[in-house]
């Protein structure tokens, strides 16, 4: 063989090795049924009084609100009152997105958790895809007082008469400002009612933010901006969706995405786009943002001016706030044993003690009622009175998210994709809702229809 | 992604047996051939197994899978023939993902050899403390892409960032790097040339060390300019380097994923999103796994295709010493 001819084929053979990789990326190999999808054979019922739990769980977990000592502290509370079960705490991803995608790549696999983080937008894939277990029976078998659930938080995770998860880490978006911007710009020590009104204090606000910034900093991206947009497009009487019927073409809707497009591009645009806007806020860059409840402790801890909290603004036609955040679930494809172990443990950390002591460490909201009135959180309204405003505007505000969001798999990035090219392009509202219209319900026609 | 290439198969001294010289007796010579295939099976059993096992069996299975309409995690699939093929060829968003995956792989594979090779030039030098220049240039080759993303997030950001900083002191306002095109592929273009120029410099440096100097020397004594004994006398001799890192590095930067998946996730509204990238958001973000696995087979057969041309027409002109 010549060394020209070694050498190509050498060099063929390492480039075939390196694009072959590639297969081994794209997906891992699994057993795949063809068929009707509405075939998939529902779980045998299972007499949880004869099963006996697992001695250890895993949890999957991306520690929303930086709670990772917190879930570590909570873990060490179930480990001292079942002294029989340990509890592995996984670090599985930076945000929902990333816990979901690994537990999506991992279904086919031995190598699921026990307990894995079911965020708002993703629960129902896992359920469409027999993922995860009806969670119903076995709290009903562990005495689960689940009438105790703020109901709003508890029905998110209601399908056909079943719940597939249990609220953990629950927030709403939530209105920050800063008290002394407010102060020296003399506007009162609260937020705006409405979006008008806000429009209005922008101009003595403008003055009190640096020259490149402007008063509200607001960040976009995934399971972020097409969840704070619900406030406004829902306060211009518009929604994403009427049940699985997409409504972006409604003039509604579509005043909505401009009221968006005046926010950042208008001749009075009073909005900046942030790439952590709770960041430059607790920076003192923006004089006000929308945030989770799940930052507030966050940036009660990172800001040196006093930190106001308010209800989201409303826009013309009244407005809402839709609730959000993370429950928790049970992989359906783990042994009863370990299943009951992992309710048991769902139970203990949403139990009413236990949801306070997140609630106060992180600034989600407890998700018993009966955490809310308890003496320990009484206390932190009292010390803290910001953490008061997101219980406050969840009973007032809060309203269920538009199904084709939370139901629609992969619709929140279509979602994001509108908003981004509204926000940062400039985009004529009905021109951008027209773009991504038609994804969502490819989407929906692939995803979820045949399932239903 | 960055590509890994694994020693060629097939590649050393694994040859087929010399036929015995003359027809020996029937059970002798059967022996020996059965001896001598044992010996092979055993010597390149494991390494084939392997290849099929993680290379030729996923790459089927993908190819299969991108006839499915399949929905990642989900229990059943539905067979739609070449129907993933059609959308991705017929899809708006295709040209944008062709033209950026282009953009960025020409840009960075062109940039990565010609600054490669003048880092080279600089370290092959006789200058103190080039040992440790060395070391240094090739340390980012080393690093994990992703942990040299978030590092450089921090030193682009147009308001806290080192850049900006830097920026500012010309008097110069700093480009929104995160949010308004191009510039987050302008963003992670740098920084994939910075994490891959240490590579391309060590492997010129080698190819540079074999230069005979006599040729150089020569060169001098013709009254040959440095520059044009490099243009004359070098480059030519680089020319099997000069190969070898562009069909590595061209593999390497169509495949790169770690450093979008870090600093833009593809965004902002794709603007970032390489065939790569795309495959691994409509797989993992989007749960298509159907279509993303057909782009996977597209990928590969580009990657197939711009190796051959590579192999075909650009190794005419190269010249092993």
């Amino acid at each position: 063989m010549s060394h020209r001819s070694h050498r190509r084929r050498s060099l063929a053979a390492s480039a075939l090795v390196a694009v072959g990789a590639l297969g081994l990326a794209a997906c891992t190999t699994p057993t795949i049924a063809t068929g009707d999808a509405a075939e998939t054979a529902a779980s045998d019922a299972v007499d949880w009084s004869s099963v006996e739990p697992a001695s250890q769980i895993t949890w999957w977990s991306n520690h929303p609100g930086s709670s990772k000592a917190v879930e570590e502290e909570l873990i060490a509370r179930f480990e001292e009152a079942h002294p029989e079960i340990d509890v592995e705490l996984v670090t599985a991803g930076a945000n929902y997105d990333e816990v979901a995608q690994r537990f999506q790549a991992a279904s086919q696999t031995s190598e699921l958790p026990d307990v894995v983080i079911s965020s708002d937008v993703w629960w129902f894939r896992y359920h469409l895809n027999d993922q995860i277990l009806a969670l119903d029976d076995v709290l009903e078998h562990l005495d689960g007082d689940t009438d105790d659930f703020v109901s709003a938080f508890y029905a998110d995770y209601e399908y056909e008469g079943q719940h597939w998860a249990v609220p953990y880490a629950r927030s709403t978006p939530l209105f920050y400002y800063n008290k002394d911007k407010w102060a020296a710009a003399g506007l009162p020590d609260r937020g705006p009612e409405t979006w008008a009104e806000l429009q209005e204090w922008s101009t003595s606000l403008t003055a009190q933010v640096p020259a490149d910034s402007k008063p509200l900093g607001m960040s976009t991206g995934p399971s972020w901006s097409a969840w704070w947009f619900e406030n406004m497009i829902w306060g211009h009487g518009g929604q994403y969706s009427d049940e699985w019927t997409t409504t972006l073409d409604a003039p509604e809707a579509v005043a909505g995405g401009q009221f968006l497009h005046d926010l950042f591009h208008g001749d009075a645009a009073y909005a900046t786009v942030s790439e952590d806007s709770t960041a430059d806020f607790a920076a003192g860059v923006v004089a006000a943002t929308i945030g989770s409840t799940g930052s507030l402790k966050g940036i009660l801890d990172a800001a040196s001016f006093e930190v106001g909290t308010a209800f989201l603004p409303d826009g013309p036609d009244g407005g809402g706030v839709p609730t959000g955040g993370t429950g928790l679930a049970i992989p359906a494809s783990k042994t009863p044993e370990e299943q009951l172990a992992a309710a048991m443990f769902l139970q203990f950390i949403t139990s009413t003690e236990q949801t306070a002591y997140f609630s106060q460490n992180t600034g989600y909201m407890p998700v018993r009622t009966s955490a809310i009135e308890s003496p320990e959180m009484t206390a932190v309204y009292e010390a803290t009175p910001q953490f008061r405003t997101a219980v406050d505007q969840l009973s007032a505000k809060a309203r269920s998210q538009d199904w084709i969001r939370v139901f629609v798999p992969s619709a929140d990035q279509i979602l994001t994709e509108g908003i981004e090219q509204i926000v940062l392009r400039g985009t004529d509202p009905a021109t951008a809702w027209g773009s991504i219209a038609p994804k969502i319900e490819t989407a929906y026609r692939e995803n979820v229809e045949p399932y239903l | 992604m960055t590509a890994v290439l694994a020693p060629p198969a097939g590649a050393g001294p694994t040859r087929r047996p010399a036929p015995p010289p003359s027809p020996a007796p029937g059970s002798a010579a059967r022996a020996r051939r059965r001896r001598a295939l044992a010996w092979f099976a055993l010597l390149a059993g494991p390494n084939v197994a392997l290849l099929v096992l993680f290379v030729y069996k996923p790459l089927v299975e993908s190819f299969y899978l991108s006839t499915m309409q399949w929905n990642l995690g989900s229990p059943v699939a539905r067979f739609v023939g070449l129907g993933n093929y059609v959308e991705w060829f017929t899809a708006d968003s295709t040209a944008r993902v062709l033209t950026t995956t282009a953009v960025f792989t020409l840009t960075t594979v062109g940039g990565a050899l010609v600054l490669g090779l003048g880092l080279a030039l600089l370290l092959d030098r006789r200058l103190p403390g080039r040992g440790l220049a060395r070391t240094v240039a090739f340390a980012p080759y080393v690093l994990s892409g992703y942990a040299v993303g978030i590092l450089w997030l921090f030193i682009f950001d147009p308001r806290y960032g080192l850049m900006s900083a830097v920026l500012r002191g010309f008097g110069v306002a700093s480009p929104q790097w995160y949010t308004v095109e191009p510039w987050p592929l302008v963003m992670i273009i740098v920084v994939y040339l910075w994490k891959h120029l240490g590579y391309v410099a060590l492997i010129y440096l080698a190819g540079l060390q074999g230069v005979p100097q006599d040729l150089r020397d020569a060169a001098a004594l013709d009254g040959a300019s440095p520059g044009r004994t490099l243009r004359s006398v070098v480059l030519p001799l680089l020319a099997p380097t000069t190969f070898f890192l562009l069909v590595t590095m061209m593999l390497a930067s169509l495949q790169s994923f770690d450093v979008i998946r870090s600093m833009t996730q593809g965004g902002p509204l794709g603007s970032t999103t390489t065939l790569m990238y795309q495959i691994y958001t409509e797989g993992f973000v989007n749960g298509r796994a159907g279509y993303a696995s057909a782009g996977a087979t597209i990928l590969f057969l580009l990657l197939l295709a711009v190796t051959a041309v590579q192999l075909r027409f650009l190794e005419r002109k190269v010249h092993y010493a």
